[in-house]
Parts: C-alpha cells; sequence; structure tokens
C-alpha cells in the first residue's frame, strides 16, 4: 500500500503491524461465516477448511501450506438454498459442521461428520438430524478432543417459549463417529414451553435467547463456557454431562444491546474474553465490543476493561457492521497458536485488530488491518467476519460477503 | 510485576517482545546543521521502496519543499508540562503533530503509513526530542526512536563542529553519522576522524550525491557497535562509555543504582541505553534513560547474539564509567 494512494469515501485501508501474504476470494464464493480450522494431512499439507456464510457452497478446503500462496482444493455444495454451514471444527481427519436452515422446520438441519482423511474428497460419515417443528438446526459447534461435539442446536423435540429461542445448547457423543448420540443438553430456564417459570424479557433488539458459542477446554473439561445471544455468558459444571449446572452467570445487557457470543478462558491468568457481535448495519448497536473479565473467582465474573476501538463515528458510514465479533478462541489443538498475551479479533468494517492485553485493565491496540472493500461486496466495504492463528502465528481471517480468505503475518 | 493475572508466558516486564519497539511506530530523527543535506535525504529515502509509508514531520516551518508525502509543520514552541520541572520541557506541538497523524489514521482519514520522519531544525539540539520520546506521558507509549541520523557536511563539517556546541552535541547523541557532499568535498578523513572521536559507538556512513542506503534510514541503530572504547572525553564536557558484566544483574540493583544517579546527576545523563541480563529473564531486557525521563523497560523474545553480557552505553557529562561501576558495585553488596 502506498502512502500515496487516493482518499475514498470509505477511508483509507490500514495495514499497521500485519503484514498481508495473500487474498483468495475463493473462486467466487468468498462469502465466509465463522468456522475456521487447520488440519495436517497424512501428506504433510496444511489445509485451512473454511464454512460459508450462506449457499450455495458447503465448506471450502485450502492449502495454506505456503502461505503466501494459498490453493482452494476443494470446494462443496450445500443441498437447499436455504442452508447454512456458519460453523465447522476439526481434530484429527475429522470434520464437523453445522447446518442451520433460515426457517424453523426447514430439512435437512443438523450436524455432519466427514472423513477428510483424503482432503480433496471429503466422505460423510454420519449427520445427526437436529430439525423439528421448531428447530433451525445448528448455528455452532466446537469439536477439540475427538469425542464429544459442543453445540448451540434445535432438536425435533425441543419446543422454545419464543419462536426465537430455539437454539439451546446440546453435548454429542461421537466417539463412535458413524452413530452420533445426544448424552446432555441446557437451555436457558425460561426458554423452554416447558419450563415453569416466565420467559426472560425480551430485549430491544430481539436476536433470541439462544445459545452461540458452547466453548470447553482440556485444562478444565469439567466446564463449559457458554454464550446465550440475548441471555449473556454461563459458566457450567459439565462433570456430569447429562446434567449441565450453572456456576455463574454474567451479562452486559441490558443496559447493552445483548449478543453475547463467545467466551474464551485464559486458565493461567484468571481472566476471560467475551465478545458480542455486531448485527445491525451502521452503528445502530454500537458499542459491541471485547470484554475483558476477572474470573479469579469462577462463581463472580467481573468485568475489568474493553479491547478499545476507534470512533463509531468514523466508521459506522462506511457501509455494513462495525463492531465486535469473533475472536483467536485458543483452540486447544496443536495447530492453533496459544496466547494468553494477545487477542485478535475481527470488527466487521473496523477489520482486524490485535491488543496487547500484558496488563489486562489497559488493553492495548497494538496491530490493524482494514483492507479496502473486497470486489462484489454488497455493502461497499470490508466486513471481517472471522479470524484463526495458526502455531507458525500465521493470521486467516475471512469477509462476511465477498473477499474469501485473507493470510497474515503478525509484526509485533 | 505483582499483576493479580500473572502469566507463564511473560516476564516480569510484561509480553517479551521480538523487537525493541514492539508494537510501537517507529520513528527516524534526522538532525545536521543547516545546509548539511537533511532535505535531500529525506526526499531521496521517500522515493525508495523502502521509504513508502513514511510520514514526514518537519520541525521548522517552511524548511522542505516535500510534496509527495504526508507533511506535518511543527514549530518550534516550548511548553512546561506535568508539574513545570524543567526538565520536562518539552515540544507540545511535535506531541501534537505526532499524535494527530496516529488518530487520523485510526479513523482512515490519511492514507496509512509505517515510518515517521522528523526532520529537526538545523540549530536544534535533539536531546529535548529524546526526552519526548523517553517518557509515557509524552510519546513514548505510542512511538519508539528507532535511530537519529546526524547529517554532517564533508565541505563545512569540521568547522561547524569546531565552532558550534549544539552541532557537537548532534554528533554525540547521534545513532548513525551520515557524511554527504563527499563527492564534492572529496574524502573526509579528517571529519570522520573526528566524528569518531565525539562519538565512538555511532556507524559512519557517506552519502556521496545525497544517496544513501535506505536501511541506514530504518533500521535500528545496534547496541554497542564499538564496545571495546570503554570511555571516551569529547567536548564540552560530555563523555561515553560502556557498562559491561558478565554477571546476572538483580533488576532491583540496577533500578536503585539508576534511582540514586538521576537523583544525583540526572541533567548530565544526556542518553543511556542497553541490553541488561535481569535474573529471571530469558531474554536481555532493555533499558534507556534521556536524563531523568525513562520509557518503561522491555524484555525482548531472545538475545541477538548469543551473548548475555550485560551492556549499557553512557553518554554523559562529566560522569566516569569508574563512578557508575562503583556505585552499581555498592547498591549490590548493600541489597
Amino acid at each position: 500500500m502506498s502512502a500515496t494512494h487516493p482518499l475514498t469515501k470509505n477511508g483509507e485501508s490500514i495495514a499497521w503491524n500485519f503484514k498481508l501474504l495473500a487474498q483468495n476470494d475463493l473462486g467466487g464464493f468468498g462469502g465466509m461465516g465463522e468456522g475456521m480450522a487447520v488440519q495436517i494431512a497424512k501428506d504433510g499439507r496444511r489445509i485451512i477448511w473454511l464454512a460459508h456464510e450462506s449457499a450455495p457452497k458447503n465448506f471450502t478446503g485450502v492449502d495454506v501450506s505456503d502461505p503466501r500462496n494459498p490453493k482452494v482444493i476443494v470446494q462443496t455444495e450445500l443441498p437447499q438454498p436455504y442452508m447454512r454451514s456458519n460453523s465447522l471444527e476439526m481434530t484429527g481427519d475429522i470434520l464437523a459442521v453445522a447446518y442451520q436452515t433460515q426457517k424453523i422446520g426447514q430439512q435437512p438441519a443438523g450436524l455432519e461428520l466427514f472423513d477428510c482423511s483424503v482432503p480433496e474428497k471429503p466422505r460423510s460419515i454420519s449427520f445427526f438430524d437436529c430439525s423439528g417443528p421448531h428447530s433451525r438446526g445448528v448455528h455452532q459447534l466446537w469439536f477439540c478432543d475427538g469425542e464429544y461435539v459442543h453445540m448451540a442446536a434445535g432438536a425435533p423435540d425441543f419446543k422454545p417459549s419464543h419462536l426465537l429461542d430455539d437454539q439451546f445448547y446440546r453435548c454429542i457423543d461421537v466417539r463412535n463417529p458413524s452413530k452420533p448420540v445426544e448424552i446432555g443438553r441446557w437451555w436457558m430456564p425460561g426458554t423452554s414451553a416447558t419450563d415453569n417459570i416466565q420467559p426472560p424479557p425480551r430485549h430491544p433488539l430481539d436476536k433470541g435467547y439462544r445459545a452461540h458459542n458452547t466453548n470447553c477446554y482440556p485444562q478444565r473439561p469439567d466446564r463449559l463456557y457458554l454464550c446465550y445471544i440475548d441471555g449473556g455468558m454461563f459458566v457450567m459444571d459439565i462433570k456430569d454431562k447429562a446434567n449441565p449446572k450453572v456456576i455463574s452467570h454474567w451479562t452486559n445487557s441490558p443496559p447493552y444491546t445483548g449478543f453475547m457470543h463467545t467466551a474464551v478462558p485464559l486458565f493461567d491468568r484468571n481472566l476471560m474474553l467475551v465478545t458480542d457481535e455486531s448485527t445491525e448495519n451502521n452503528g445502530k448497536d454500537w458499542p459491541k465490543l471485547i470484554w475483558v473479565l476477572d474470573m479469579r473467582d469462577e462463581t463472580h465474573p467481573v468485568s475489568i476493561a474493553t479491547c478499545p476501538l476507534p470512533p463509531v463515528d468514523a466508521y459506522k458510514d462506511r457501509g455494513g457492521r462495525f463492531g465486535a465479533h469473533n475472536i483467536h478462541e485458543n483452540v486447544p489443538l496443536p495447530t492453533a497458536w496459544q496466547s494468553d498475551q494477545i487477542v485478535i479479533g475481527t470488527f466487521f468494517n473496523g477489520g482486524l485488530r490485535a491488543y496487547d492485553i500484558a496488563n489486562p485493565y489497559q488493553p492495548k491496540e497494538i496491530a490493524t488491518f482494514v483492507p479496502p472493500a473486497p470486489a462484489g461486496s454488497p455493502v461497499g466495504a470490508i466486513q471481517l467476519n472471522d479470524v484463526f492463528v495458526d502455531e507458525r502465528q500465521i493470521v486467516y481471517t475471512v469477509d462476511r460477503f465477498s473477499g474469501g480468505l485473507y493470510v497474515l503475518e503478525m509484526d509485533f | 510485576m505483582n499483576s493479580p493475572f500473572p502469566s507463564p508466558a511473560a516476564g516480569p516486564f510484561g509480553r517479551r517482545l521480538k523487537r525493541e519497539r514492539g508494537a510501537k511506530v517507529p520513528v527516524t530523527v534526522v538532525t545536521g546543521f543547516l545546509g548539511a543535506g537533511k532535505t535531500t535525504l529525506i526526499k531521496r529515502f521517500l522515493a525508495s521502496p523502502e521509504g513508502q509509508g513514511t510520514a514526514v514531520v518537519v520541525n521548522e516551518f517552511g524548511a522542505a519543499g516535500i510534496d509527495d508525502a504526508l507533511l506535518r509543520a511543527s514549530a518550534d514552541e516550548t511548553v512546561l508540562i506535568g508539574n513545570g520541572c524543567m526538565c520536562c520541557i518539552t515540544r507540545s506541538d511535535l506531541q501534537e503533530a505526532l499524535r494527530r497523524l496516529v488518530i487520523e489514521r485510526d479513523r482512515s482519514e490519511i492514507p496509512d503509513f509505517k515510518r515517521i520522519v522528523i526532520e529537526t531544525s538545523g540549530l536544534a539540539d535533539p536531546s529535548p526530542i529524546l526526552q519526548t520520546f523517553a517518557t509515557d506521558r509524552a510519546l513514548g507509549d505510542t512511538f519508539h526512536v528507532d535511530v537519529v541520523l546526524t547529517v554532517v557536511d564533508a565541505a563545512t563539517g569540521l568547522d561547524t563542529l569546531r565552532r558550534s556546541a549544539e552541532a557537537r552535541k548532534q554528533a554525540i547523541l547521534a545513532d548513525r553519522l551520515v557524511v554527504t557532499k563527499t563527492d564534492i568535498a572529496g574524502a573526509a578523513d579528517a571529519l570522520s576522524a573526528r566524528l569518531r572521536a565525539l562519538n565512538a559507538s555511532a556507524e559512519i556512513v557517506t552519502a556521496a550525491s545525497g544517496t544513501l542506503d535506505p536501511s541506514r534510514f530504518t533500521e535500528p541503530a545496534a547496541l554497542q557497535r564499538n564496545a571495546f572504547v570503554a570511555e571516551a572525553e569529547h567536548s564540552d564536557g560530555i563523555g561515553s562509555f560502556v557498562l559491561t558484566d558478565d554477571k546476572p544483574m538483580p533488576w532491583t540493583a540496577f533500578a536503585k543504582a539508576m534511582d540514586t544517579l538521576i537523583a544525583l546527576r540526572g541533567p548530565d545523563l544526556l542518553r543511556v541505553k542497553g541490553f541488561l541480563n535481569i535474573e529471571d529473564c530469558k531474554g536481555p531486557v532493555l533499558v534507556q534513560f534521556v536524563q531523568h525521563l525513562a520509557p518503561p523497560p522491555v524484555e525482548l523474545e531472545k538475545w541477538p547474539d548469543g551473548d548475555r553480557t550485560n551492556r549499557v552505553v553512557f553518554i554523559t557529562r562529566g560522569i566516569e564509567e569508574k563512578q557508575v561501576r562503583e556505585l552499581l558495585n555498592a547498591v549490590r553488596a548493600i541489597l
């Protein structure tokens, strides 16, 4: 990027302490969701698997052995135009993909497992049906131990107390990947039609009391870090997977506007990162933030800081959303970078940003990547959606609409 | 230190950095007497591929006709900040110019930049500018001076150094000395010898026809390039030496010794910079002082050359290596 390129209506692009190595629009299907996982194939190639934000594509495998020259090796199709495979995870050669439908009652909706031992030819192992008269299927899943899929999903037998509250926490035993079996579930009290308590009050933006991220780490296999979109963050005791129990609950909404997204514990430091997701264009739901929580007492989370963002008026009118969404989640696999010093997150038109949290009371932005609007963007601005950092410290981030995959180096 | 949220991945000075500046904006300070050729060098640098993404701050309004680059004029106004301590007199307009650049970049209102070059007034003593970067209260939390480049004219340099204390100070505080106009003046052996006498540790490079290898603008100055020069008396009572020690250093000992030195002779510590092998640290701990100001020490991920010797360059006025060493030893003995 030259210092003399002309100003655009969307503002200048920024690449501060991130170095762009490559971009790949994934064959013109560059609208990506929030599933990113790295596989080391048997022949040594490094494949990143990416979930698409919407149909017609299901997932794409990209050979990123040379991060400067990513090559699409396979791209799969969804069977229905109303489906989306927003989320995926991979352990070994097994890929777990979440299928969500646009409306309740549509099919297929559920969890599919693939054998990707030959990356060019993903082979379906099994499909776990989550469709139902009140279900949109699976929005998100977590699969890092090869044994259990933790997911935000509806179910054939679940009737929510409100139409929008259809997805809850489900734990699926996939130790026999050809026969996934549910072994536990939990929903926020009041969100099932069978509950004998009042449903929770609706938020002004009303995105639903439904589960989003369901993170579980080997440092505490008896804990689940669960975010409920309009319900806040729950630390769950899942020692008995059949009977998850609430240990603590933290929410910022109201007065904030809900859509709590991801909780990432930093075990050695007794800290936790919690993200909101911006869902409204033009900053209407500002501020959507990354929060830092003091977790020295897991029964009493205390918010101590947020990661600073540039002024909303500098970004809100550029097109699309501006605010927090996904962060690198320290996925507990050898192919994922682990850090409790640096937070890297995506902020839609605010790009990709890295924060030094050595002092967690004062997160400090140390790197920024705001690329120009990718070709074909319907909103006229970048909308970085998700981020994953591999153990080589190569950063992968994806655009929500058309830009596909961006590969970067950290330079700080 | 004493964080309620310690991390095994961090050292006592926080996150270990890959490089001295960490994530801060790198700054090249270009000093040199009037007519030495600073502007020509900067223009050539900006025209090179390495110069792309450079913002230029001119510390003297109207001094340069740099049109194909960012330019912020920054007049030479001095004000009191903080509690009014005279040593904290700083160039508030320089601070404003640099902060505005970062804010405008954050808002994407100006083209992205990767580096800042500050062209100082020919008459300027660089010390106050370095002070501005030496404390988090001013610019030190966002910017890092990678290199102080002092430009000296081969034709008139010797004469200028003879009659101007400011010119001598510019040479003494340089990380890198650039001798210009050798194409006109010919070999400058006498000037080089004089510069070497003034500043034993700086690299001396020549820039015939105003052309300098762009890496000389950007590459951080290597520490203790000429450590074998134990002590050098320059002029105006200013001297330099390198304090070395093979043994790991207790941080408390170094910090207390420097506290004492600053309390007694702060104004005479013109520039102190070095690597310490601090007990319990994996990498070297970078320390810097400009008079009584110091940015927080940082630990690097690894030693650049595997040599874990403590090495700190002192540029002082009237303070000798022996005095500092004895102070440090006395403090260590008491602790």
